[in-house]
Parts: structure tokens; sequence; C-alpha cells
């Protein structure tokens, strides 16, 4: 019988609490949250608490990362089967394009993809994509490059097995072949490259944003700590920087613990 | 010798095409501004723009470049740079960056022992609990923490400072690769052999471990780079400084197109040599690496 391992248990646990509470104290019960918050009220904006603030900027950082994640994962999914499915020259060629884009750091990349975006939103060119969208696609254009090297990696070395040399054998085509008999033990690999992802989106959006290029609106965690900048270091910043530091490291943590327990595959119970 | 010949030409084409790719997503660009009452763009602005980038010249991808080895301004205002400029800058990134980079591999060692020594102690916790706070972290955060004391206050240097806060990251990520290599290789055969043949453990540590733990430091070089390297922006923006993050974050927000183009080529450049250097040190370093290669 095959079991989750605890570890997973615990991230998966963590990243669907704080989901959980994010959404509940950031987006439906806000002003319960600001009456009761005993962080007292932000610096620069008078009318908002840190609390209020926080759990709202949580819901976006969260949200950002699920949404990056999985459109990355898909990305680098297709690439992945597109370059199993012609071989060749072909295959050389996307592997050569995902070393490049995998070479160039994911913070500088999005700033030039913010960059672009704004411009093309300044001049009315937007197709329907605001700041939110215009993040998700800026992050997953960047981070398709290493799930693709991951997905087409692990589905050569499951092409090798010979349960699909049998079915190649017996006239089965490289699509039939990748949906029937690949797709089922790439699943949980799946999953598992999704929530990597998750990490590194949010942590990529939370520093674009701290730098004041993306137009992040409701705030993010990043942005929040961004925009709070002069007043971090002049008057008391602790209490603004620790707790959206705190959400921070806990949505990671939640992400990376449920990411490497799955990565490492299931374990069978003897 | 023909693998690293190829392995020479994959990288460095990499320049040439983030060159063009980041020249003609920047030419494309529609020219605006941010605010609405601006957004009617000056002729001489629009015109300056287009001489900046080159658009519209044959062989226009070359003007930025042309440009800078000339010795001219880069960008549309007072907020452009020279070449001379720009090396400054970098020297001064990629200083915070060489500092950084000692730091990182001493905290790495430090955290590689101590997790191998505490792996079955009660502190064992802390050897998972330290990379995922560390990894949890971004760069801006301990730079906040620590600027009151340095920007405010100035008693710290905000060179040194930024070294410290962008080598904790790389550090932990580099003392866990360690720290796993080491264990393993601790449990080879090998190393009870020659513990039982009467080596002292320091002995063994250093000369039959150690080497066969550096490919495994060497391979992980080249992300360290890139972090020590995308660290600093934040780092710099943080503290204050005035290098290469600094003028980037800047030509990012100005939209100083020509300067966005020149200095993302000039990044990916030093992320080749990186990459190139440690290829070859790994060729020196592990002779199973010369022999894969032969």
């Amino acid at each position: 019988m095959r079991r989750v391992p605890l570890r997973a248990w615990v991230g998966l646990v963590l990243l669907v609490g704080l989901g959980v509470l994010s959404l509940v104290a950031g987006r439906l019960f806000p002003e319960s949250l600001a009456q009761t918050c005993p962080l007292g009220w932000d610096l620069n904006r008078p009318d908002r608490s840190v609390c209020e603030l926080a759990f709202g900027g949580l819901w976006v950082s969260l949200a950002v990362g699920l949404a990056a994640g999985a459109l990355s994962t898909v990305l680098g999914l297709g690439v992945a089967a597109l370059a199993r499915l012609s071989g060749g020259v072909t295959e050389q060629v996307l592997l050569r394009a995902v070393d490049a884009v995998f070479a160039l750091p994911d913070v500088l990349v999005v700033m030039v993809l913010q960059l672009a975006g704004q411009s093309l939103m300044d001049a009315g060119h937007g197709v329907g994509l605001g700041p939110f969208g215009l993040m998700v696609a800026s992050l997953a254009l960047v981070g398709w490059a290493g799930p693709a090297r991951m997905f087409r990696d692990r589905l050569a070395t499951l092409e090798g097995q010979e349960y699909v040399a049998a079915a190649r054998a017996l006239g089965g085509g490289g699509v039939h072949v990748l949906r029937v008999h690949l797709w089922p033990l790439l699943r949980p690999f799946v999953l598992a490259v999704f929530l990597s992802r998750l990490p590194s989106a949010i942590l990529t959006e939370s520093t674009v944003s701290f730098f004041g290029i993306a137009r992040m609106e409701p705030m993010s965690l990043g942005r929040y700590l961004g925009t709070s900048y002069a007043a971090l270091i002049y008057e008391g910043g602790g209490r603004v920087v620790l707790p959206a530091w705190g959400l921070l490291v806990l949505l990671v943590l939640g992400a990376s613990l449920a990411s490497q327990a799955l990565g490492g595959g299931p374990r069978r119970q003897v | 010798m023909r693998l690293i010949a190829t392995r020479l030409v994959r990288q460095l084409v990499l320049v040439p095409v983030v060159a063009v790719a980041s020249y003609y997503l920047m030419a494309a660009l529609p020219l605006t501004t941010e605010s609405d009452t601006k957004r009617q763009v000056s002729p001489e602005l629009a015109a300056s723009y287009q001489r900046d980038l080159g658009i519209g010249e044959p062989l226009g991808f070359l003007r930025p470049w042309q440009k800078l080895f000339a010795g001219e301004r880069l960008g549309t205002s007072a907020q452009g740079i020279t070449g001379d400029e720009l090396l400054q800058k970098l020297s001064g990134s990629v200083g915070v960056g060489l500092v950084a980079l000692p730091l990182a591999l001493a905290w790495a060692l430090a955290f590689a022992l101590m997790r191998t020594r505490w792996r079955r102690g009660r502190w064992a916790v802390l050897g998972d609990a330290l990379p995922a706070i560390a990894f949890g972290t971004p760069v801006f955060i301990p730079a906040l923490l620590l600027a009151p004391a340095v920007v405010e206050r100035g008693h710290l240097l905000p060179e040194l400072c930024a070294a410290v806060v962008i080598a904790i990251w790389p550090g932990t990520f580099l003392g866990t690769l360690v720290g796993d290599a080491l264990e393993t290789e601790l449990s080879r055969d090998y190393v009870r052999t020659a513990l039982s043949k009467g080596l002292d453990p320091g002995t063994v540590m250093r000369r039959h471990v150690l080497p066969n733990v550096w490919p495994a430091l060497l391979d992980a070089v080249t992300p360290v780079a890139t972090a020590l390297l995308a660290g600093s922006f934040a780092a710099e923006r943080v503290f204050g400084l005035p290098y290469f993050g600094q003028l980037y974050v800047l030509a990012v927000l100005n939209k100083q197109v020509a300067v966005v183009v020149v200095s993302t080529t000039t990044f990916a450049t030093v992320l080749v040599v990186v990459s190139l250097t440690v290829e070859l040190l790994r060729v020196l370093v592990d002779p199973r690496a010369r022999e894969a290669r032969a």
C-alpha cells in the first residue's frame, strides 16, 4: 500500500492551513482582523492594520505562487513531451533553449518582462492582463525551463522500461504511450515539481515587488515590505518586518517540505 | 578536449542570444509613460529613444554596443551611463560578490561539519530547520534587519554587510550539499579501511574524503555565483550602494532600455565566464572529469 510520507503531510497541512488562514483573515473578514490586531496600525497607511496587510499580502503571494507554479509546470510538461515526441534535432534545439533560459537568474528576467509588459499595458495592448496576470505570466515564462528539463529526463528514463518497449512493439504510437503508459507514473513527479516551483515563484515575486517594479494591487508580501521601506529603517521596523517575514518563511517551508518529500517518491509499506 | 570545446561554444552562444533577444524585446516596446497626463511623448524624446536604440538603422541592434565602445552615454536622459561607469559599477558588484564568496564557503564548510556532527544528536533538527529558514528568506529581509545599523547610524561598512547578507543563502545551500556529500563519503568502505589502518580522522578527512567532495562543491558554484550576483541587487538597493544592481533596477524603473540591453548581456557574460572557469577547475581538480572527457 502506498503512503504519503509524514514530512509531505506536514508541508501540505502547513500550505493548506496558511491558504485558509489568508483567505479567512485577509479576504473574508479583514475588518474583524483589523479590530483585534495586536501589532497595531501600519506606519505608512494609518487606516490599515499590520495583520490586515500581512494576511492580505500572504493571500496574494500564495495565489501568485500557485498560479505561476501551475502554469510553468504545464509549460514545462508541454515542452518536455514535445521534445520526447519529436526526438532528434528538434529535441536537441529545445534542450539548448531550455539550458539558455535556465542559465539566467529569475529576478533579472522577470524585471525585464515586467518592464515589457507594463509598457504594453500603458500603451493599451495589455490583452486583458492586469498586474496579477502579468506577474504570473512573467514567472511562468521564466520558470518553465527547470520543470521541462526534469520532465524530459524523467520521461527518457521511463521510456527505457521494458513494458514501454512492448507497447511500442505492439504498435502503440508516441502519444498513446505517453498518455496511457507514462502519464500515470509521471503524475506524482508532476505534483512534486509543481510544489518545488511554488517557493521559487513566491520568492522571485517578493523580490521584484520589493524593488517596486511590479505594480501588484492588492499588495503581495514583497510589495508590502517594499513600500514600507523607509519606515522600516527609521522607526519600529521589526513590528512590520517580522510577521510578514514569518509568513513568507512558513509558506516556503510548507511548499519545500511537501515537494522534497513527494519528490523522493512514495514509500512502499512493508 | 572536444567535449570542452563543445561546452565552450554552447556557453558562449548564450551571450549573443541574450544580446539580440533583449534588444528586439526592448525595441518592440511602445514608447509610453506611466502617467495618463503625460501619455503624449514629445517628438524629441521619441527621436532620442530611437537614436539610442538604433531603431530603423541597418544593423541597429549593434547601436547600443557601438555607443558603449565609443565612450558615448547610453540612455535617453542624465540617468544614462557610459561604458567606463558601467565597468566601475560592475566591478563594485563583483567586488561585493567576491567578498561574499569566501564568507559563503566558510559558512558552508562550518555548517556541513556541524550538520555531520549533529546528525544523531539532539541538535539534529537544527540541520533541517536552518536551511528551511534560509531558503524561505529573500535577501532583502536580513538586509532590512541590518539596515538601521548600517544606513542610519553608520556603524557598519555597507559593502561588508551586503556581502554577509548575500552569503547566507548560498552558504546554506552549499553547506547542505557538502554535508550530504560528506555523509555519503564517510559511510564508504575506504574511510573505514583508512581508519582501521591507524590514520587519524583529520588526515582521513583531508587526504581521502575532501578530494571526493570537491566535485560536488564545484558543481554548485555556478548557481551560487548567480545567487550572489542576483542577491546583490536587493542588498545594494537596501544599503544604497551605487553599483551594478542599483543601476539595473533604476534602468528598469526609468525605462532606460539601451542600458537594460547592455546590462542584461553583461550579466549573462559574467555568468558564462564563471561557468567556464568552474568547468576548467573541475577538469583540473577531478581526475574522473578528465577521464570522462578523454
